[in-house]
Order: C-alpha cells, then sequence, then structure tokens
C-alpha cells in the first residue's frame, strides 16, 4: 500500500512537471521551432538569438522530411511555431496543406523575390548545391552529366541518399523538367548498376573516405562538414556536372511559420534575424553555404553560383515531391 | 473461473455469486480499456491504410521490392531465432548441470548485453571493423543482443526440471545426449518458447542495427517510407504487412509450445546443479563464455572507452547528467504505467484459459513487434488532438508502456499463476473478499516475479530510440537521442560518453535480472505465456 502511495505521489508530480514545462503561455516568452537542419550546424545562431532577444527557444531537430510529416499529422494541433527545412519539398508539403501562414511584406525584405514562395508562405535561408563528392585517386574519369551514373564505367561505385529531402529535390527537378518515364528509366539503370544506398548524404561522404564506394550524389557542404567532425583531411572532392545538367540544381534551405502559431510577431523577428547580413555572412563563413543576399560573398573554395551552369530553380516545381516519392517507392527505392 | 464454487461461511450463496459476478465485470471491463488501448496503433494503421485506394494498396504489397523485404526480414528472423535457441539452450544447459568456477559472473557477463541498445552495439562493431555490414552482420548483432532472453528463458525452465526422471533415465544406461534430447529438451520446452517469442518480436521490430548496416527489413522500409513521403499511408500498409508477419509468428510459436504441455504441474524434486564435472565440458563451456564476453561486452566497452578517452570535444557533463535523469525518469514512469495496465491482464492471462484469454495474449504479443516508429506516429497522431498531454514527458512514457506491455504481462500473469489455487480458496473460507485475496494472499506471493517484470520493461525503455524521437517534449534529450543526433560515424566520439552512461545505468537493472538467487524469479519474467 505505501508502494502504491509512492507511485501515486510520483505520478502526480511527474504530471504538474511535465504540463508546467509544456503548457506554459507566458507571454511570448519562447518560440518552437521545429529544426531540419542539424543542431551542430545552426545551433550557435539560435544562441545568439536567445541571448540577444531574451526570447527563449524550444528546438525540435529531426530530418527535415521527418519533422514535414510531424507537422502534417499534428496538423491545427501543431505546437511549432516555425518550421526550419533544408530543402524547398518538405515546406511546399507543408504550405500545401494551409499550415504555414503568408509572410508581410517587411519579413526578409533582402531575399529576393525568386526565393520567396509565391504566397510568401516560407522563405529561403540559404542556398546550396548538388555535386558528385568523389575520391579522386579512384574515379579516373569523371562524370559529366547525372545520367552517366548509370554507365558501367561507375558499377558498383555509386551512392545516393534516397529518404533524403535533397536527393528528392533533384528527382522532382528530373522529373518535371524530363519527364516521368525518363526518370523511371534513369533510377531503374541506376539500380541495375549496383548503386549503394546511404541514410543521409554525410554517410555518403564517409563511405567514400573509407572506400566503400568512389562516388556520391551530395550537397556540396558535406566535404567540409564531414572532415571538420573526423578532424582530419577525407580523400574526398566536390565534382560538378557539365552546365545546365539537372545534377548541379540549386536548392535553398528555407522557413515558415504555422498557421496555427499565436507568437507570428515574434517568429517573424526571428526570421528578419535569420536573413539579416550579419547571421547570413556567418552561413557562409562557418558552414560554407550560399547567402541568398545579394551583397554577400560567396563561401570559399567555392565557385560563383552564376558559374555553375546550374539550372534554375523554381520553388513551385520543388514542391512536388509527391511523384517523385511514389516513383522511388514504385522502382523500389524506399 | 471458479468463483461460484467459493463457498461462502458468511453470506449467501446468492450474495457470494453477484459479488464474484461484479469481480468478474470489473475485470473484464479493465481488459477491455487496456486492450483498446493497445489497439491504439493498428487502429490509427488500418485508418491511414485505407485512405489509400486498393489498387494502390495492392501494387504496393505485391511490388518486387516489398516481397524482398519480407524475405529478408524472414530469413533474419528464423536465422537469429534459430541462432539464439541452438546456442541459449547449450549456455544454459551448461550452466544449470556442469560444475563451474565463477558460475555467477559468467552468468552476469551473459546477460549484460541487455544493457546495450542494437544500435550502439552495431556503432561500436563499425567502429572497429569499418566493412562491418550486410545481412551476416545484422544476424551477428542481433543474435548477440537477443540471446540473454534464450538463456534467461532456459535456465528458469531448466530450475523446473524434474530430476527423478534424469536419475530413471540414468539407471537405464542413457548417456549425456540421450538425457538432454529425450528428458530435460521436452520439460523446458515452454520456456524455450517464451525466449524465443521474445527473440523473434524484437528481431522483427528492431531498427537501430539493421539500419546502420544497410539491410532492408520491413522496419528500415516503413522508417524510410515514414521519413521520406509525407503522406505516411504506403508506410502504414507496409506496417500492417509487418502486424500480419508477427501475428504468423506468435501462433506458430503456440503451436511449437503447446505440443508440450504435459508437466505444466508435474513440480517434484528439482535437479541438483551442478551434477556434471568433466573436464571437456567445462573447457568448451568456458571457451564459450569467454567467447561470448569478448564479442558482446569486451568489444563495446573498449570501443566506447577508446573513443570516449580520444574525443576532441569538451565533454557536456551538465546535457549528460540532464539527459540522464530524463531516461531513467521516463523509463521508470514507463514501465509502471506498463504494470499498472498489465494488472487486469495478468488477472485474466493466470486463470484458466479461455477464449477471451488467449485473444487477449495474441493482441499483447502482436503489438510487441511493433516498431517504435509506428506507435510513435499513432500516438502523435491522436495525442496532438488531445493538445494538453501531447509532447508531454507522460505521452512519452505511455508509448514505452504499449510497447513493452507484453513483457509486463508476461511477468505479471505468470506470477499471478504462481499463487496456489488452494492459498486463496482457504482466504475465501476464511470470509475474505476477493479484493482482500488480491491484497493479503496474491500480491505478496506475485509480487517478486512482477517487480523484475517491470525491471525489464524499465531497462527496455531506457534503450528506445525511435518512439522517443517522435513523442518526447521538444528540447527534452534523453541518452538515447543524444547518442543518435550524433548517428554519423564521423562524430561517434561525441556519443561515447552518452552511450557509455546509458550502459552503465543499464547494467544496474540488468545486473538485478541476472543475479543467481533472483534467476529462479526472473524466469516468470521471460516466460511469455501462449
Amino acid at each position: 500500500m505505501r508502494k502504491i502511495g509512492f507511485f501515486g505521489l510520483l505520478s502526480a508530480l511527474l504530471l504538474t512537471l511535465t504540463t508546467s514545462c509544456t503548457s506554459s503561455e507566458s507571454k511570448i516568452s519562447e518560440l518552437t521551432i521545429y529544426s531540419g537542419r542539424t543542431e551542430e550546424y545552426i545551433a550557435p545562431y539560435f544562441a545568439i538569438w536567445q541571448r540577444e532577444s531574451g526570447i527563449k527557444l524550444n528546438i525540435r531537430y529531426g530530418d527535415s522530411a521527418e519533422l514535414a510529416a510531424q507537422i502534417l499529422e499534428e496538423g491545427k494541433n501543431s505546437p511549432a511555431d516555425l518550421f526550419i527545412s533544408q530543402d524547398a519539398g518538405s515546406l511546399g508539403a507543408v504550405a500545401e496543406q494551409g499550415l504555414l501562414t503568408p509572410l508581410p511584406k517587411d519579413v526578409a525584405e533582402g531575399v529576393p523575390a525568386k526565393y520567396i514562395q509565391g504566397n510568401r508562405e516560407w522563405v529561403g535561408l540559404t542556398a546550396r548545391v548538388r555535386v558528385f563528392a568523389y575520391a579522386p585517386d579512384r574515379v579516373k574519369v569523371l562524370p559529366t552529366s547525372f545520367t552517366d551514373l548509370s554507365k558501367p564505367i561507375y558499377k558498383d561505385q555509386v551512392a545516393i541518399a534516397p529518404t533524403n529531402a535533397s536527393f528528392q529535390a533533384f528527382l522532382t527537378a528530373v522529373i518535371s523538367n524530363k519527364g516521368l518515364p525518363f526518370a523511371e528509366d534513369w533510377l531503374r539503370k541506376v539500380k541495375a548498376n549496383g548503386v549503394k544506398i546511404y541514410p543521409k548524404n554525410s554517410a555518403i561522404v564517409e563511405a567514400i573516405d573509407k572506400g566503400e564506394v568512389s562516388i556520391g550524389l551530395v550537397n556540396h557542404y558535406y566535404v567540409w562538414e564531414v572532415a571538420e567532425a573526423l578532424g582530419r583531411p577525407i580523400n574526398v572532392k566536390n565534382g560538378y556536372f557539365k552546365a545546365n545538367d539537372l545534377g548541379n540544381l540549386i536548392n535553398v534551405s528555407g522557413v515558415g511559420i504555422l498557421a496555427s502559431s499565436d507568437k507570428k510577431a515574434k517568429a517573424e523577428d526571428f526570421i528578419n534575424f535569420l536573413t539579416s547580413e550579419r547571421i547570413q555572412s556567418r552561413f557562409v563563413s562557418d558552414i560554407h553555404e550560399y547567402s541568398l543576399l545579394e551583397n554577400i560573398p560567396i563561401p570559399e573554395d567555392l565557385p560563383p553560383l552564376s558559374d555553375l551552369g546550374a539550372p534554375n530553380i523554381d520553388l513551385e516545381v520543388l514542391k512536388n515531391t509527391k511523384k517523385t516519392q511514389d516513383l522511388l517507392i514504385k522502382v523500389g527505392l524506399l | 473461473m471458479q468463483l461460484t464454487k467459493i463457498p461462502s461461511t458468511t453470506g449467501s450463496l446468492n450474495s457470494s455469486i453477484s459479488r464474484g459476478n461484479t469481480y468478474r465485470a470489473i475485470v473484464l471491463t479493465l481488459v477491455f480499456v487496456v486492450i483498446t488501448l493497445t489497439l491504439i496503433p493498428i487502429f490509427y494503421l488500418f485508418m491511414r491504410a485505407f485512405q489509400k485506394p486498393i489498387s494502390e494498396i495492392g501494387a504496393l504489397l505485391f511490388r518486387p521490392k516489398t516481397l524482398e523485404v519480407v524475405l529478408t526480414t524472414s530469413l533474419l528472423v528464423v536465422a537469429v531465432v534459430a541462432l539464439t535457441a541452438l546456442v541459449g539452450i547449450l549456455i544454459a544447459t551448461g550452466l544449470h548441470f556442469v560444475k563451474l568456477p565463477f558460475r555467477s559472473t559468467f552468468l552476469i557477463l551473459l546477460v549484460i548485453p541487455l544493457a546495450i541498445p542494437s544500435y550502439v552495439f552495431t556503432y561500436t562493431w563499425i567502429a572497429l571493423l569499418p566493412s562491418f555490414t550486410g545481412f551476416l552482420a545484422a544476424v551477428f548483432i542481433l543474435f548477440l543482443t537477443t540471446l540473454p532472453y534464450v538463456i534467461l528463458a532456459s535456465l528458469a525452465g531448466l530450475r523446473r526440471v524434474d530430476g527423478s526422471q534424469i536419475e530413471v533415465a540414468r539407471s537405464f544406461g542413457f548417456n549425456n545426449a540421450q538425457i538432454f534430447f529425450k528428458v530435460v529438451l521436452p520439460q523446458i520446452r515452454g520456456h524455450i518458447s517464451g525466449g524465443v517469442l521474445l527473440v523473434g518480436l524484437y528481431t522483427m521490430s528492431d531498427f537501430g542495427a539493421v539500419s546502420l548496416l544497410n539491410v532492408d527489413t520491413l522496419t528500415v522500409t516503413i522508417q524510410n517510407m515514414y521519413r521520406a513521403s509525407y503522406d505516411r499511408n504506403a508506410a502504414a500498409v507496409i506496417s500492417l504487412l509487418l502486424v500480419f508477419l508477427s501475428a504468423l509468428f506468435v501462433i506458430t510459436d503456440e503451436r511449437f509450445k503447446s505440443k508440450n504441455l504435459l508437466n505444466k504441474t508435474t513440480k517434484t524434486t528439482g535437479t541438483k546443479l551442478y551434477t556434471i564435472s568433466s573436464k571437456p565440458y567445462q573447457i568448451t563451456l568456458i571457451s564459450v563464455f569467454v567467447v561470448n564476453t569478448l564479442v558482446a561486452v569486451a568489444v563495446p566497452v573498449y570501443v566506447l572507452l577508446t573513443r570516449f578517452i580520444n574525443n576532441p570535444v569538451a565533454i557536456d557533463w551538465r546535457s549528460i547528467a540532464t539527459a540522464s535523469i530524463s531516461t531513467v525518469v521516463v523509463a521508470f514512469f514507463g514501465a509502471v504505467i506498463a504494470l499498472v495496465l498489465s494488472i487486469p491482464i495478468g488477472v485474466l492471462l493466470s486463470e484458466k484459459p479461455t477464449r477471451y484469454s488467449r485473444f487477449t495474449n495474441r493482441v499483447i504479443l502482436i503489438g510487441h513487434a511493433l516498431p517504435g516508429v509506428v506507435v510513435g506516429l499513432a500516438l502523435v497522431s491522436f495525442g496532438s488532438k488531445l493538445g494538453f498531454i501531447y509532447q508531454t514527458t507522460f505521452l512519452l512514457a505511455f508509448a514505452y508502456a504499449l510497447l513493452f506491455l507484453a513483457k509486463s504481462v508476461a511477468s505479471m500473469s505468470g506470477s499471478l499463476a504462481k499463487v496456489p489455487e488452494g492459498a486463496k480458496e482457504v482466504a475465501a473460507t476464511l470470509g475474505m473478499n476477493k479484493w482482500a485475496v488480491l491484497k493479503n494472499v496474491v500480491t505478496p506471493i506475485a509480487a517478486p516475479g512482477i517487480a523484475l517484470g517491470t525491471t525489464l520493461v524499465f531497462l527496455t525503455a531506457m534503450k528506445e530510440l525511435p518512439a522517443t524521437l517522435m513523442l518526447r517534449p521538444t528540447g527534452f534529450e534523453t541518452l538515447a537521442t543524444q547518442i543518435w543526433s550524433s548517428a554519423a560515424i564521423s562524430r561517434f566520439n561525441e556519443a561515447a560518453p552518452y552511450a557509455l552512461v546509458l550502459l552503465i545505468i543499464a547494467a544496474v537493472p540488468t545486473f538485478i535480472l541476472s543475479r543467481p538467487d533472483r534467476v529462479d524469479k526472473a524466469l516468470t519474467t521471460q516466460e511469455v505465456r501462449g
């Protein structure tokens, strides 16, 4: 009996503890963010904001697509105020269900219009380029187009991450430019060519460094991220396909405010903070991403975006991830 | 139920019947409530899956990839079950019959891998052998992770083996092998099948090891579909396939077990322990123990320690302390909820089996194979509609309770069944009502076994990852989520301190479970009744 009393007491205690933690409607002293950007690379800027604004940030880290699925599942009951995503697709999926709110004109003023979604439901934060990462000593003939990856010389040497949002964005671009049959054919050929599947970009870069594979489709900044994490130089370089190849797609990370948020004004301030010149230049120097603001220099050791001959990104196109995912399921890559 | 047969010395027969009926009605109502709660994830899956047109469901189920994945999963389960059963039974039999030095130390070393989550196990092996990947690697890791279940369950069975039969067999000139196959094995079958059931269901639901080793099982596919596609319907269809497969496994296991239930009640003289002291047996066993300790304990601990020492990043002790407290509190809370939920089920199952109780037991067992991601998503869907409990530690603890209810139910029903009917009847004749009997007679006898079952839920909950990621309060980190956030091998150094702390904390309940004097009680923990 005494035990039951103890358990009861404990449960009651825990309940009050948890409810007091989560349901505190205390007048805008905190914002809740679902962040698809990895903690290590974005937490420092969150810390700056907390220090300067005095507003606490509750941050839920996860995969962009995973968090998008969670927001879709939560619907109007989502506790999140902001959603930061690694790609346009996840934001598009959430926006399509009417779960993001249009941003006023004075939010993210410096960001060029082409990086803002049509209804202003989300804005771009940084740009990243799709590249092929490769081991320079093992890849003698560099591919000039993503379609080369189904060639016999790359048999069993290519890595992709089909669950990764950036890979899906690239595939979405392929589908919209070349048609669904072309994309399906390419995927099947690549699969037949012994493509290796990894859960994410960083795992691909690690696998190249370890010698498991020689070449992989990733975002440009992972070569730095993995080297920094390992604390040593790695045997992996970035390569670019020929001009205008879809393999050089430029994608954006972005942020939107949830329609269900009751702290929209503060959330807008936060977006202005992230798109300010000060923070944008930090993104460039610290994590090697391209800023969307026009007057901020490009990352060191990287070509200007305009030199990549990258196909123009159209945010409206990249949001059509449903077809992409159905295709990946159909060919058995998901 | 023989409630109506209970003679009442004080009240009339009528009032006794009505009292018995009230008791039964309350038990059945509570069972209904618990079953409903357990079915939340499966209900969610049906709801989601059938938002897809039937033709698409068919296409999804019959695409080559799905068949491939079902095959991989089945092969993995068969391989892991066969290996753990073979090795586990041999080790347990050796421990039981062969005179060995340091017996209790070996037992602890054999059971301690229970404290290591499968993803940590896998990380450490990959860190050691970078080319460690693929199906065989997954069999190896899952074998090491689940072996303790079979060892504990078999040991429990061996404790109850009828010693007089062994003596008789020996006097007829049977050799050791013949005695083992003809006398011992048939008697411990029920226990083995209980252990094997846990191994199989765990293998089906594991995500950490298989995903790191690039093996596409159903759980990995479900997780990938969910992670990568915003429409959760495809993932739900595949989840239902997993539910179906686990139902198949549960029923097969029941068949295996029910072939031999003869000695259920024939507990007579136990065997004398340590009856064999031949050198070849001792040397073989000790080498097996040493090898197991090397690959299942020494390797993970060595890798974690070296990573911990070589970690270039400053260790954030505060974050480790917070994560430790969070882990322990939520897991404990989850174990308590599982305990409470398993009471009515355990009461029902400890009585004479009926159609209802068999159905109830199957539902609980099948639920045990649901991967964390499914339970997590179902509770995100329902929880977010309830608002106030969403993303609270309560909902997370509740998820643990649902995920590991089978473990708690098994120990509950096993322990309750150990209470002799006679004792209950005597108490009833003395005028105690059902509740008083429960409190004064049943609880004291059953409590130790139940406590160990709860310990097992606590231990498993501490290691849980996918549901934790989805349901934890925002900003709330457990040791498991911290380890996972440094998921890439390149950052494994940073995960090492968290993994070490988790190992140390989880070793405490594991130690309790493997204490030799407790093994006899822990057995009921492992015995999943059919």
